[in-house]
């Protein structure tokens, strides 16, 4: 494959072999660390639980500041896929573990295969757990709803008034690149009369030079 | 019971038929307004599990400010477009009504800080539209002919399909009979392409058609029916008075006018007005 590709799915390319994954030492070891930690913090906890004759519960962690989940405020970018598109089983949404060819999700360490298998993801508990926020959404009140549409309306007169603004100055720079262009025509013309002139005069005086004393 | 504070951000629920729980609509899940087919698409596209995952009845106004056209499916596979996505959408948020009136009426003025910044009321030629007049001959202001109302006409158009499909009859007709003046343009993804039409034929065809946007409108009953039972008022609107007072006087041209501009209309509208169902 040639190297001057960029890589198939618009990624920035890695290197000869984008496939191989790129191994990070550090974050890798404190990763194991952490699970070590925890995992060994667990095992006391069944083991305390186990004694005290009850059940280990798993407890569901909820972070002090999880948000209600945000609508996604940009689109993925996925335009720059697009044709990456594969028909998959829904198992697919369950990701490999690891950054690889395909859609990384950096808070879950997990690749997809493709931009819906990776919507799918990102859309579930698991992740969104992961980047700390809920699975529930606050209620819209009237206001909410009317403040969200001023704000609306105020960017896109803005965005109107930007593309005015824009159209404005290319029509200004048009006009005067085009006011410079004919100047230097203008230039050119002139130039050109002067030497033809000069050439003419020239001639005649040659002529007349030629002519000068030559009496026939 | 006091008002649930949080949506789920999926809509899990709502497709759960013999589970939901949520608010009923003329007896049922919202879900079942929309065809099962229909459904099954609109949750397996990538704009619904993208863009609708986690809106509420705020967030939801950012997509439907970006729409750019009306319509049911289109395509071999019958892809749903964004306005139905966002419609269906609507149907698991369920907004109180005041909500889904400031989505199909909001006019943006409390944007301007003072008074100058206002636009003018802009003086314009008698002849543009069939604006109504009051005895004197001075125009009467109809916001929704002057474009005032409903400053996101696909927004609009999303709150009036909604409020055709989940609201009770009289509600219909006194809410969208207003948005007949709305002349706008706009944009309507068919089955293979785009056809220009109007807000008010749009409303109309809402008030009338049994189908529309891949939807099948559960029967409303006729304005006609309406009136005799006493439910609702005949219907006045600025256009009607006109045309009332034409007949006693030059209305002959006018009337010739707007008929002119009917015509217009069709035409410009394409001959794809057949495929509505779409
Ligand atoms: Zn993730």
């Amino acid at each position: 494959m040639s190297s001057q590709k960029q890589g198939a799915y618009g990624g920035a390319k890695t290197g000869g072999d984008t496939h191989r994954k790129t191994w990070d030492r550090e974050e890798y070891a404190q990763r194991a660390k952490d699970h070590d930690h925890k995992s060994k913090e667990e095992s006391k906890a069944r083991y305390e639980a186990a004694l005290a004759g009850k059940k280990y519960h798993r407890r569901a962690s909820t972070p002090p500041d999880v948000r209600a989940t945000e609508a996604r405020q940009a689109r993925l970018d996925v335009a720059s896929r697009v044709g990456t598109t594969v028909l998959v089983g829904a198992s697919a949404a369950t990701g490999k573990r690891g950054k690889g060819a395909g859609f990384y999700c950096e808070a879950c360490d997990l690749t997809f295969k493709d931009h819906l298998s990776y919507v799918e993801h990102s859309n579930s508990i698991q992740h969104l757990r992961a980047i700390g926020q809920s699975t529930e959404v606050a209620v819209a009140t009237l206001e909410d709803v009317r403040n969200r549409l001023l704000w609306l309306k105020r960017k896109r007169d803005e965005e109107q008034r930007d593309v005015v603004v824009d159209l404005d100055t290319r029509l200004e720079r048009n006009r005067l690149t085009e006011e410079q262009e004919q100047e230097e025509k203008r230039r050119k013309r002139r130039e050109k009369r002067k030497n033809k002139k000069k050439a003419d005069d020239d001639n005649v005086m040659k002529y007349e030079s030629d002519d000068d004393g030559v009496i026939r | 019971m006091a008002e649930p504070k949080f949506h789920k951000a999926d809509a899990k629920d709502l497709l759960d038929d013999r589970g939901y729980r949520g608010t009923l609509i003329r007896g049922q899940n919202p879900a079942l307004l929309m065809e099962k087919g229909v459904r099954d698409r609109i949750i397996d596209s990538y704009y619904w599990k993208e863009q609708c995952f986690g809106l509420n009845a705020a967030t939801l106004c950012d997509r439907a400010a970006e729409l750019k056209f009306i319509g049911g499916t289109s395509g071999i596979m019958g892809k749903p477009t964004p306005f139905l996505c966002l419609a269906f959408k609507l149907l698991q948020l369920i907004p109180p009504k005041e909500v889904i009136l400031e989505y199909l009426n909001f006019s943006g003025d409390e944007g301007y800080e003072s008074d100058e910044d206002r636009p003018k009321e802009e003086p314009r030629n008698a002849d543009d539209e069939p604006a109504a007049r009051n005895g004197d001959g001075s125009r009467i202001l109809d916001p929704n002919a002057e474009g005032k109302l409903g400053e996101f006409k696909y927004l609009r158009c999303l709150a009036a399909f909604y409020i055709r499909l989940a609201w009770e009859p009289v509600e219909i007709y006194t809410t969208l009979e207003p948005l007949l003046t709305d002349f706008r343009k706009i944009k309507r993804r068919t089955k293979n392409g785009f056809q220009l039409t109007y807000v008010d034929q749009f409303i109309d065809d809402l008030l009338t058609k049994d189908r529309i946007c891949a939807t099948s409108l559960w029967k409303l009953p006729s304005r006609a029916n309406l009136e005799d039972l006493d439910m609702l008022e005949p219907r006045e609107s600025p256009l009607q008075e006109e045309a009332d007072r034409s007949d006693d006087d030059d209305g002959d041209i006018e009337l010739l006018e707007r008929e002119e501009m009917e015509m217009d209309r069709d035409s410009d509208a394409g001959a794809g007005s057949s495929e509505q169902g779409d």
